[in-house]
């Protein structure tokens, strides 16, 4: 973890109040040193003449070296009735290419002692490569002919299909999965974050070949793609690796495809309760949705810090849920800041007969949020979760690309790096409360519970007349009324 | 899956590093950062392992206490897990969660987690908190004092922890019966989580007997790595853990030999999946043994990334399975071999099976290619770097070495090790362990088969 000295100078302050009242060594925790201080690395970028934006972070200390290729559009680029189709389009690129079959391409990267993933993500889509530094040239002579020559052979794109297929049953018989599913669904309706990122039993269905090929024509191109390679490399190696490789990759006379960024504004009604009757779950699945912020919201920091009070073991929905009752192994919410809006969830698994009790408990946080500020005292434990977590997650390579990437992907300053520490600090008691108030409202909040209702749906049905049940063999990803339709 | 249980759920990187923490090996070409570290042992037995590294201004301290599940109290399965979550509540001088007060809120973290073996604690924090958390971790070595209601409401937490780890997941019930099944004297055969009944029944008065039996100085080693300064470090620790006295009672240790399988053994259970699984598990030697490096190469080219010999045949060819995996699960006393497939869908049970059983055939026949082995070794050393990325895992690389394999030089030896296997031993490993006799088989299928099945007896 590298946290820089402001940080710890802050920190250091809060001397623990039993630290202070000291009697005898034994009793009392010793109070901290004088904090050291430490660096975050810079990113050091340069454009290539065809449009593609290169970024090397060098950090040295393990010989390891990670390159992403990041195209700027994902799932929320899918057409409505072809759900899946940028994450199967990401996944085929390391199936095939002109002139190595899949399974060259694993052999290859693999007996580098290396790995290579992709795929795609909201907002994006993604081929990454992580090696040992001193073979870095061929795994990235790999990545470009992935990237760049993809084959999307029939025969390949049947044996994904038949695996997203399996993977979408296994994921269908948790509990857990169901409700993320659902969530979207019930938060972004039709519009393009509702669908499952991996499709659904009939879009998969319905995938061409033709369809891969077109999306990965119109989407991957140097002006619409980000190279980031952080690690054991010099910067001007990481350039000229890129040169070589990506260099002569050329861009296509045909205008950027516009991404749609209204298409989320017509969001669905809000304040829905949906059950999905699993009868054979071994615990429910609570899950309270809604509309939370896109990447570029000014209230960004504020949205985090917020986050942070309910969110990680010793914020408010764990305290109430998990330590104060006993009634989950965990419970936590995320701000899944996007492009355009993405969700604010928050959740918790609990045994069957509670699951009413614990939508009660993640709605009466929600809304403490507003009654009860965090001051001080709460607060700032719940800066430093947030600061902690954001420098450990830099220490390791993977995670170094990742956040850089990241800021690349929504035209961010990519020394925000720099400026995260100040920008959490800066949140205040009454920032939280106002985000909270004004972005996170329980009442326009949507519940959704997946389990074996005859076990919660009486105590919900107390409070909530309106809930909605739907069996689980009768639901439906496809639509945001989620329910099948009755056969004629 | 099911033999580890943290007090937390882990996030993705632990995960990543608790799949191989017992599979350590070494590195071949590349340059790779020797871990220079001291070994001392105070009087009252704590033994102290230390590794300074200034590179970032934070410090990871861990505390293994050797003993886990397989020390489970007699109708106590699930208890040191229990007891590793009590350790997070009011300790002589602590009160409840005050542990995370001292690493989450200044910007750290802590977790601990259990298995047969072995109980960690582990917190990671900025370095000027060091002498603050070796104080804590010295606070609940020397005692615990909780109340009921504490007690049980932690104890609800665990069982939580159960149903999400065994029963909400498809799976679940799989994995823990593939250990269940696996041993027949050896308390390994009471996975980590343990059971309902029995953490039901378990008392304020167990958790007390436990912390006096187990947890003392002379069953207990502490990792520090990071940015410290060693001299100031050991004033520290003679100051808070030095006091601790050592029991005179002797420390109780398993000492059940699981017997060698005679002939196989064959299961089918039901339960909520839509897509059949099979695994079968065969009895490997002790982790310290010679064997494991091997046996860990072969789980590599078994099943390390998609060019691996199950992903390859079982998935990708055959296009018989959603998943196909191996893992070489070695344990202190005895460990398993472990081969399983989720099916694809409409694919048959027996045919998964003969697949694995065909893959294990190949390498008993004939040997791998050197290109093989050595990308298996390349995968293996790539995994233990990024393992090693961060001063939590380096101290878990440590701490694994000295309390698991005996001697904690082995963090830096293992290389050599990994680097000897041969493609004959790869196959001499092969036809010594993957016998039929060795074998145990648990088929999992869907309910609706074991109904399509009755009714299929019904109408006979």
């Amino acid at each position: 973890m590298r946290i820089i000295h402001r940080l710890l100078a802050l920190l250091a302050l809060l001397v623990f109040a039993f630290g202070a009242s000291a009697q005898t060594p034994q009793a009392t925790p010793p109070p901290p040193a004088t904090p050291h201080s430490g660096a975050f690395p810079k990113p050091a970028e340069q454009t290539l003449p065809n449009g593609l934006r290169v970024i090397v972070i060098e950090r040295r200390e393990s010989p390891l070296v990670s390159a992403q290729l990041l195209v700027k559009n994902g799932g929320e680029a899918d057409p409505a009735e072809l759900a899946g189709l940028a994450d199967m389009t990401g996944s085929l690129l390391t199936k095939g290419t002109q002139s190595r079959d899949a399974t060259k391409i694993a052999q290859e990267v693999e007996s580098l002692g290396g790995s290579l993933n992709s795929g795609a993500r909201w907002d994006s889509s993604y081929a990454q490569v992580s090696v040992m530094s001193t073979k870095i040239p061929q795994a990235m002579e790999i990545l470009a002919d992935v990237v760049r020559r993809p084959t999307f052979k029939s025969e390949e794109v049947e044996r994904l299909r038949q695996q997203y297929l399996d993977n979408l049953t296994l994921a269908l018989g948790d509990p857990g999965s169901i409700a993320r599913f659902v969530a979207a669904r019930v938060v972004f309706g039709e519009s393009p974050y509702g669908h499952p990122l991996s499709g659904t039993t009939e879009s998969l269905t319905r995938i061409a070949a033709a369809d891969i090929a077109k999306m990965h024509s119109r989407y991957y191109r140097p002006d619409n793609a980000i190279l980031v390679i952080g690690g054991d490399i010099a910067a001007k190696d990481g350039f000229a690796l890129a040169t070589k490789y990506f260099g002569d990759w050329s861009k296509p006379t045909a205008p950027l495809p516009s991404v749609d960024a209204a298409a989320n504004n017509a969001a669905p009604k809000a304040g829905r309760v949906v059950v999905i009757d699993k009868p054979d779950a071994g615990q429910a699945a609570v899950y309270l949705a809604r509309l939370g912020i896109n990447r570029r919201d000014p209230d960004y920091f504020r949205g985090i810090v917020t986050n942070s009070v309910l969110s990680g073991y010793s914020g408010r929905l764990n305290q109430e849920i998990r330590i104060k009752r006993g009634l989950s192994y965990g419970a936590g919410s995320q701000l899944d800041a996007r492009r355009d809006v993405g969700p604010f969830v928050a959740s918790a698994q609990t045994k069957n007969e509670s699951g009413a009790q614990v939508a009660e408990l993640l709605l009466g946080e929600i809304a403490r949020l507003s009654s009860s500020p965090p001051a001080d005292a709460e607060l700032t434990p719940r800066k430093a979760v947030l600061i902690g977590n954001f420098s450990r997650n830099l220490e390791t390579v993977n995670g170094l690309v990742a956040q850089v990437a990241t800021l690349a992907l929504y035209g961010l300053s990519l020394d925000e790096i720099n400026r995260y520490i100040n920008n959490v600090q800066a949140t205040t008691t009454a920032d939280v409360q106002k985000f909270a108030g004004t972005r996170l409202d329980a009442k326009t909040s949507n519940i959704i519970i997946v389990g074996n209702a005859r076990l919660f749906l009486p105590e919900l049905q107390k409070k909530y007349p309106n809930v909605e049940v739907i069996p689980v063999s009768e639901l439906d990803l496809n639509t945001a009324l989620l329910r099948k339709k009755q056969q004629q | 899956m099911a033999r580890i249980s943290t007090r937390l759920i882990p996030h993705v990187i632990l995960v990543a590093f608790l799949l191989t923490l017992f599979a350590l090996t070494g590195f071949a070409q590349t340059r790779m950062p020797q871990l220079k570290y001291t070994d001392r042992t105070l009087a009252n037995g704590l033994r102290v392992l230390a590794a300074p590294d200034s590179s970032s201004p934070t410090v990871a301290i861990q505390v293994w206490y050797h003993v886990g599940s397989k020390d489970d109290p007699e109708k106590r399965s699930g208890f040191a897990h229990l007891f590793e979550h009590i350790m997070f509540k009011s300790t002589k001088n602590m009160k409840s969660e005050m542990m995370d007060r001292l690493t989450e809120d200044v910007g750290g973290f802590n977790n601990a987690f259990t298995n047969d073996d072995v109980t960690v604690y582990f917190e990671v924090v900025p370095s000027n908190y060091l002498e603050t958390l070796i104080w804590a971790e010295a606070d609940r070595l020397s005692g615990l004092n909780v109340d009921d209601a504490n007690f049980k409401s932690e104890r609800d937490v665990v069982k939580e922890e159960y149903r999400q780890g065994v029963l909400a997941p498809p799976y679940g019930r799989f994995f823990y019966m593939l250990q269940e099944k696996s041993f027949v004297d050896h308390p390994y055969k009471r996975p980590t989580i343990g059971s309902i009944e029995d953490l039901d029944a378990a008392s304020l008065q167990d958790v007390q007997e436990f912390h006096s039996t187990y947890y003392r100085p002379d069953n207990a080693t502490l990792v520090v790595v990071g940015d410290f300064d060693p001299k100031q470090l050991d004033v520290w620790i003679d100051k808070y853990f030095g006091p601790i006295p050592k029991p005179n009672r002797p420390l109780p240790r398993v000492k059940t030999k699981e017997p060698e399988r005679k002939s196989e053994t064959r299961f089918t259970e039901y339960g909520s999946n839509d897509l059949p699984a099979v695994g079968l598990t065969y009895l490997t030697p002790r982790q310290a043994d010679p064997d494991s490096d091997v046996l860990r190469v072969a789980d590599a080219i078994l099943s390390a990334g998609e060019s691996s010999r199950l992903y390859h045949s079982l998935i990708y060819t055959q296009q018989l399975a959603a998943e196909a995996d191996s893992t070489s699960e070695t344990r202190e006393d005895a460990s398993l071999f472990v081969l399983l497939a989720v099916l694809s869908a409409g694919k048959k049970s027996e045919d998964a099976e003969k697949s694995l059983l065909a893959e294990i055939k190949k390498l008993q026949d004939a040997p791998v290619s050197a290109a093989e082995l050595e990308k298996a070794k390349n995968q293996i050393i790539t995994d233990q770097l990024r393992q090693r990325e961060t001063s939590n895992g380096k101290a878990l690389a440590l701490g694994e070495a000295a309390v698991l394999l005996g001697d904690p030089a082995r963090v830096n030896t293992d290389l050599a090790r990994l680097q000897a296997v041969t493609a004959a031993d790869v196959q001499r490993v092969m036809k010594k362990y993957f016998t039929d006799a060795n074998r145990m088989v648990l088929y999992y299928l869907p309910e609706s088969a074991k109904q399509a099945k009755q009714m299929g007896e019904v109408r006979r």
